[in-house]
């Protein structure tokens, strides 16, 4: 069942317009992350839903009805803030207890019911302490068990990590998936960080400039990206683009003039329309080889080389003044400013037009 | 040289010089008044027209703080006065400029800014240019020689600072704070009640003090042209009775002077830190 869907959600402040339209179906159950570079909108459409942000256009439907009139309360939602807004005046149980004084239950149901968040969150030492004497992570699972008491419909997350050290952030990550399991509610997620949306995301919807480029699986979006936007914004380092002219497509194959890095032949279907057309290649860094045989091959010279242990990433100067990111398993035999011949499948390489649409996908 | 002093903090034996004597001269020019005039109070009358005039009394005595209620028997009526018609300006300021303030810190609204201009135009002008229509007004209401005269004008007075003062106060308070309450359904003024007047309590404890002294210092121009009683005459004014019509009683007048800010003084002795810690701590820290 449907548990949230947008449909032509419009918002615009005085007149510049950030959202350009949305639509997006959002099932019972599902933890969806919205993820995009800052200023894409993520955060306004997530205040959108919440009812922080009064709605230019379209419609927000929540378990079949509307709410694009309803304040927040109404709407079965609880949200996280990036912050926490936790009230530094109260003990934490007032915190997390605090929905439930505005709705003036009683202090039996109350007590019951915070015990219970707290219980779910390893909080139950903490309750009669003050937000200021917790660690970032105890905030953060404040601030949360103040969403959780609400028993809310969707729960909305507004970068509910950027505030956290990376060791922390890794763990509330796993935190977060074991809440999202245990409670079984829909969850919307907003962040700027592509490993938060890979490692938690059911459903990924990637914004760019206040619209949606693709919604999908995380590994849907890895593997086909719709476009050249979501294939350079998912994966870490990001895909090489190499441009280049159509020399010949068809049924078989397209094959890209490289000038000078050479020619690449693509066994993908094409149309005969794109001879002569500016493409872009894509080649993420991961499928690089130095050891293959045959496929697509590039002379490099590194400039700078990262050693990371697990992977080596080397960046090495283009002609046409890019750089160019390969990145290998292991330590292998790469130096500075020593050249290297390395291998790519052809077939695992993206294809996008001029305008950016992919062309066919990966095999 | 390991003082224990951060090196920020550490100066040369000259400049501790330049700022012992920088501060000497300071304060001693505000605190010389107060000490001549605890000398004087402590003086017989004759003794303060002698000369050549001696600063040190040799034959000094408290004989001033006993007879100043004899001559001037309302004395302790005018110090009654002055705390009562600060202290209901306060509160007056207070119940008017907590909203206010918290309106200006969070709701956009046409002419936000403007009225915030003109509030403090309205500091630059001193009450003493507004004496006379105000005067004509209170005449024409009927309202002169009342407590409500002395207050009413003062508190108008002094909403407008008090009204900046809370407002940057309550901008320092993140307004998601704000947002997760509604969010959670608390209504305007609920979040004003439960979340804002809490956490903004030091600032709103500054807004009071300075609105105190300022209603304390104030009372004296309002009270001398509204008011002919003298049975509600605040301390500043009432002061006057010392003044007689051959001489000036000035031992009398001046431990007059010190018994009546006595109060405000121990008062902020102990309200001090919590002054300090407003004015200088951050809301909520993160």
């Amino acid at each position: 069942m449907s548990a949230l869907t947008l449909s032509r959600l419009k918002k615009s402040f005085g007149g510049t317009d950030v959202i350009k339209g949305v639509d997006l179906e959002v099932t019972e159950g599902e933890f969806v992350v919205f993820v995009g570079p800052s200023g894409c909108g993520k955060s306004t459409l997530l205040r959108m839903i919440a009812g922080l942000e009064e709605v230019s256009g379209g419609e927000i439907v929540i378990a079949g009805k509307p709410v694009n009139d309803l304040p927040p309360v109404k709407r079965g939602i609880a949200m996280v803030f990036q912050s926490y807004a936790l009230y530094p005046h109260m003990s934490v149980f007032e915190n997390i207890a605090f929905p439930l004084r505005v709705e003036r239950l009683g202090e039996d149901e109350v007590r019951r019911r915070v015990g219970e968040a707290a219980r779910i969150l390893q909080l139950e030492s903490r309750l009669e302490h003050k937000p200021g004497m917790l660690s970032g992570g105890q905030r953060q699972r404040v601030a949360i068990g103040r969403a959780i008491v609400r028993e809310p419909r969707i729960f909305l997350f507004d970068e509910p990590l950027s505030n956290l050290d990376a060791a922390l952030r890794s763990d509330m990550r796993v935190e977060l998936t074991r809440l999202h399991k245990r409670l079984g509610a829909t969850m919307i997620y907003v962040t700027h960080d592509q490993v938060e949306a890979l490692t938690m995301a059911d459903k990924i919807v990637v914004l760019n400039g206040g619209r949606i480029e693709q919604v999908g699986t995380p590994l849907d979006l890895y593997h086909r990206p719709q476009n050249r936007f979501v294939a350079g914004f998912i994966g870490n380092p990001k895909m090489n683009f190499l441009e280049g002219r159509c020399t010949a497509s068809g049924g078989s194959g397209v094959t890209v003039d490289l000038g000078p890095l050479g020619t690449i032949a693509l066994p993908r279907p094409g149309g005969a329309g794109l001879v002569g057309e500016t493409l872009s290649v894509g080649i993420r860094p991961e499928h690089v080889r130095l050891d293959a045989e045959g496929g697509f091959r590039l002379a490099l010279k590194p400039g700078i080389i990262e050693r990371l242990g697990i992977h080596t990433v080397a960046y090495s100067p283009l002609p046409s003044g890019d750089t160019f990111v390969a990145l290998f398993e292991g330590d292998p035999p790469v130096k500075d400013d020593e050249e290297i011949t390395v291998s790519v499948d052809p077939a695992a390489c993206h294809l996008f037009d001029a305008s950016g649409a992919a062309i066919g996908v990966p095999a | 040289m390991s003082s224990g002093r951060p090196m920020i903090d550490r100066y040369r034996w000259y400049e501790y010089v330049a700022i012992y004597c920088g501060m000497a001269l300071f304060l001693t020019f505000v605190l010389a008044p107060f000490v001549e005039g605890f000398l004087v109070s402590l003086k017989p009358l004759t003794h303060l027209f002698s000369s050549p005039y001696r600063f040190w009394p040799d034959d000094g005595s408290f004989d001033a703080y006993f007879t100043m209620w004899q001559s001037v028997p309302l004395l302790g009526r005018y110090i009654v006065n002055s705390l009562l018609i600060s202290t209901v300006a306060t509160i007056a300021v207070l119940i008017l400029v907590v909203p206010a303030a918290y309106a200006f810190a969070r709701f956009q609204f046409r002419g936000a800014g403007a009225l915030l201009g003109a509030f403090l135009a309205v500091n630059m002008f001193s009450g003493a240019v507004l004496l006379i229509p105000l005067y004509r007004l209170m005449r024409s209401m009927g309202l002169l020689n009342t407590y409500f005269a002395m207050i009413v004008p003062g508190v108008a007075f002094l909403i407008p600072s008090a009204i900046w003062l809370l407002r940057t106060y309550m901008l320092r308070i993140p307004r998601e704070l704000d947002e997760a309450a509604w969010v959670d359904g608390a209504s305007r003024f609920y979040i004003l009640r439960r979340i804002i007047l809490p956490i903004a309590g030091p600032g709103i404890l500054v807004v009071a003090l300075a609105t105190f002294i300022g209603a304390y210092a104030q009372q004296f121009i309002f009270a001398l042209t509204f008011n002919s009683k003298s049975e509600y005459m605040p301390l500043a004014v009432g002061l006057f009775a010392f003044f007689g019509k051959e001489r000036v009683v000035w031992n009398e007048l001046m431990a007059a002077s010190f018994v009546g800010i006595a109060p405000v003084m121990v008062g902020f002795i102990f309200l001090q830190r919590y002054l300090v810690a407003g004015l200088t701590a951050g809301a909520v820290k993160q």
